[in-house]
């Protein structure tokens, strides 16, 4: 099923970007808007035939990165220190948000959660109970309750805690689960521990085996992962052709203005690449396994022929972004499958270090592949 | 005669009630079989003086809030003082059926009187999970037979959990309550953030195949009930034999409810009713 856009900082625009209409939906965020501009890209939503907007009140943002959440009348000041096992609490954080998503209107509204510090099972029960009371209060009205599930990834590593919170999580009266999975790995590096991905598979694939809808937040070039795992849709934003959801996530790149890199995202290598390794892997036209052509990258490589000193990053966004989406749509319809790239890309890494091909930077090296590879092919035989 | 008795019928003496016998007894109450005043029948219980308040109001109270064909009806409730100490006794529809367990020695049902009981019993466990209650002690021993033998009710809401309440049992406790053989791992290895209405449903999924098939899902041949528990406790797999006999009997349901895990049983009450629907048509 198609992508969701997560709406992140200044990316409004790419809500409306001509060629990435196969985005089903935005995921909204508090945190980078105001009610008022939520409000408009509500408005716009609706005028958008099947466009579905999502309202996540983020509450699990930590305490430094919370922008414009603070102005929001549902956000408790008190979120760092209250009991979080207060019934009172939630009913008065969640009267407050059902009065705001009442009267802007998503589609949709995610339950709110807690980042917490480790992740026992009362605490998924209580994000459960939370998420039911959400139900609760918006039956009647057009908004559809979603419930969200934060969890920490090394969590998912062992045996059995993926069935578990799964089991506890599919409780919920909602068919819809929002996952937001919780990494340790450093922004800007990809996933590579094979226990950890191998058990956020298991939590989507069993989630979705019982028949819930699984939307996968904060996705990047994982997105193959999540897909392989059955995940219904994945999010993704302008940002996350970098990073994952992190405790650091938010971090915006340090330096003054213009300081961001654009970053090309080349799917026969599941990789990023920087400005000189687009400009040498390019000609050596590396197999690919049906990639669509993308608008963006081919303005890219125009500029890049014609104005190699100009600045691409906004055209890096959209060429990422129209990527996610055209791959996530591929790989619905079965015209291509995540092992194949997978494996595609391994063969692809390899034939580079036996020429040594060195990128840009020293840690893209290709070193995630096998372990995604591994994740992927002991999860189908498991 | 027990004590139980004893209270039993004093009571009966002093409200003109007839005291027909013991008819069954657990470990904090006993069940007699009374004729009321008016001539209708009727499943008096005595509680053990001073015995958990807070899980016995919680027995009581899921017992009115429920109000199904297939469910126990709980119809009084009553304090009564004999030889200077206070007892709670409560009143229930007398089920003059049997119970499954006497019913299946008999022999195992066939597959018209498997897919009649079940059913009900499905509608059951759906209802009780209507009011978020865990019933948690699911057995044949606590199925009961209306007068007709063919109309199953479920009785002893002893173990109920209340979703909506605080839990009533200690998170210290090796293994939560319930019978173990018809337990589900989550109750035998007392994880309490799991235990819903899926248990109930694996311990009724439990029920139906020792009816119908005469075999605990994960008991090898040769195994004794222990290490059927044990293997349901360790989240072993079913069976090959049940798994097998599941299908040729036109019951792969069976399978699902009694998953080890509950993410894999049917998500709803409503799921689990349309897929016994489907097999019984």
């Amino acid at each position: 099923m198609p992508a969701f856009h997560q709406m992140g900082h200044d990316s409004e625009n790419l809500l409306w970007t001509e060629g990435l209409a196969q985005y089903r939906g935005a995921i909204l965020s508090p945190v980078n808007y105001d009610r008022a501009k939520v409000a408009a890209q509500i408005e716009w939503g609706r005028g958008q035939d099947g466009f579905e907007t999502v309202f996540d009140p983020q509450l699990y943002v930590p305490n430094s990165e919370r922008g414009c959440l603070r102005e929001w009348p549902y956000f408790p000041n008190d979120v760092d220190t209250a009991d979080l096992d207060s019934d009172a609490w939630w009913d008065r954080v969640l009267e407050a948000l059902v009065g705001v998503c009442v009267a802007i209107r998503p589609t949709a509204v995610c339950s709110p959660v807690v980042l917490p510090g480790t992740y026992p099972d009362e605490y998924f029960a209580r994000m459960v109970s939370v998420g039911d009371q959400l139900c609760t209060r918006l039956a009647g009205s057009s908004l559809r309750p979603v419930q969200t599930a934060v969890v920490g990834m090394p969590e998912l590593a062992t045996a059995g805690r993926p069935m578990a919170i799964a089991s506890i999580l599919s409780r919920s009266r909602t068919d819809h689960v929002y996952l937001v999975l919780v990494s340790q790995t450093e922004p800007r590096r990809e996933l590579n521990e094979v226990e950890e991905i191998k058990g956020a598979m298991r939590l989507i694939a069993a989630m979705r085996g019982a028949g819930l809808t699984v939307t996968v937040g904060f996705s990047s070039s994982d997105v193959l992962l999540w897909k392989a795992a059955g995940a219904s849709h994945c999010a993704t934003g302008k940002f996350f052709n970098l990073r994952r959801f992190t405790r650091a996530r938010f971090e915006e790149p340090g330096g003054q203005g213009g300081g961001q890199l654009p970053y090309w995202f080349e799917e026969s290598l599941t990789a990023f690449l920087r400005q000189s390794d687009v400009q040498r892997i390019t000609p050596m036209s590396l197999p690919r396994l049906g990639t669509s052509p993308n608008p963006f990258g081919a303005q890219i490589l125009e500029q890049l022929a014609t104005e190699p000193a100009r600045a691409w990053l906004g055209l890096a966004w959209r060429q990422f972004m129209f990527w996610f989406a055209d791959v996530e749509n591929r790989l619905e319809t079965g015209t291509t499958t995540s092992a194949a790239l997978l494996r595609n890309a391994d063969s692809n890494w390899r034939m580079l270090d036996d020429a040594d091909f060195l990128m840009e930077e020293r840690r893209n090296d290709g070193g995630w592949i096998r372990p995604w590879r591994r994740a992927l092919s002991e999860f189908r035989t498991a | 005669m027990s004590t139980l008795a004893g209270v039993a019928q004093a009571f009966c003496a002093t409200n003109g009630h007839r005291f027909v016998g013991p008819v069954g007894a657990g470990a904090f109450k006993e069940t007699f079989h009374i004729v009321l005043a008016t001539g209708a029948p009727q499943a008096l219980k005595v509680y053990q003086p001073g015995f958990s308040p807070e899980r016995t109001g919680r027995e009581l109270s899921a017992m009115q809030r429920c109000s199904h064909p297939n469910i126990g009806r709980l119809s009084a409730i009553a304090e009564f003082y004999h030889d200077g100490v206070q007892y709670l006794l409560s009143g229930e529809e007398f089920l003059p059926g049997g119970t499954l367990t006497s019913r299946l020695r008999r022999g195992l049902l066939n597959g018209p009187e498997t897919r009649a009981i079940g059913g009900q019993l499905v509608s059951a466990v759906a209802h009780i999970a209507s009011h978020d209650l865990v019933h948690r002690d699911i057995k044949p021993d606590n199925i009961l037979f209306r007068a007709d033998g063919v109309t199953p009710v479920i009785v002893d809401f002893g173990l109920v959990r209340d979703l909506a309440g605080a839990s009533l049992t200690q998170t210290w406790l090796i293994r939560g309550p319930g019978t173990p053989y018809f337990a589900p791992p989550e109750q035998l290895r007392n994880e309490k953030a799991m235990i819903d209405w899926r248990s109930d449903q694996f311990s009724l999924g439990v029920v139906v195949s020792l009816s119908a098939l005469g075999f605990h899902p994960y008991q090898e041949a040769c195994a004794s009930p222990t290490q059927t528990v044990e293997r349901v406790a360790e989240r072993g797999p079913q069976t090959g034999r049940f798994v097998d006999a599941a299908r040729q009997a036109g019951m792969p349901f069976l399978i699902r409810m009694t998953a080890p895990w509950p993410v894999e049983r049917f998500r709803t009450p409503d799921d689990l009713q349309r897929a016994w629907e489907e097999a019984s048509r």
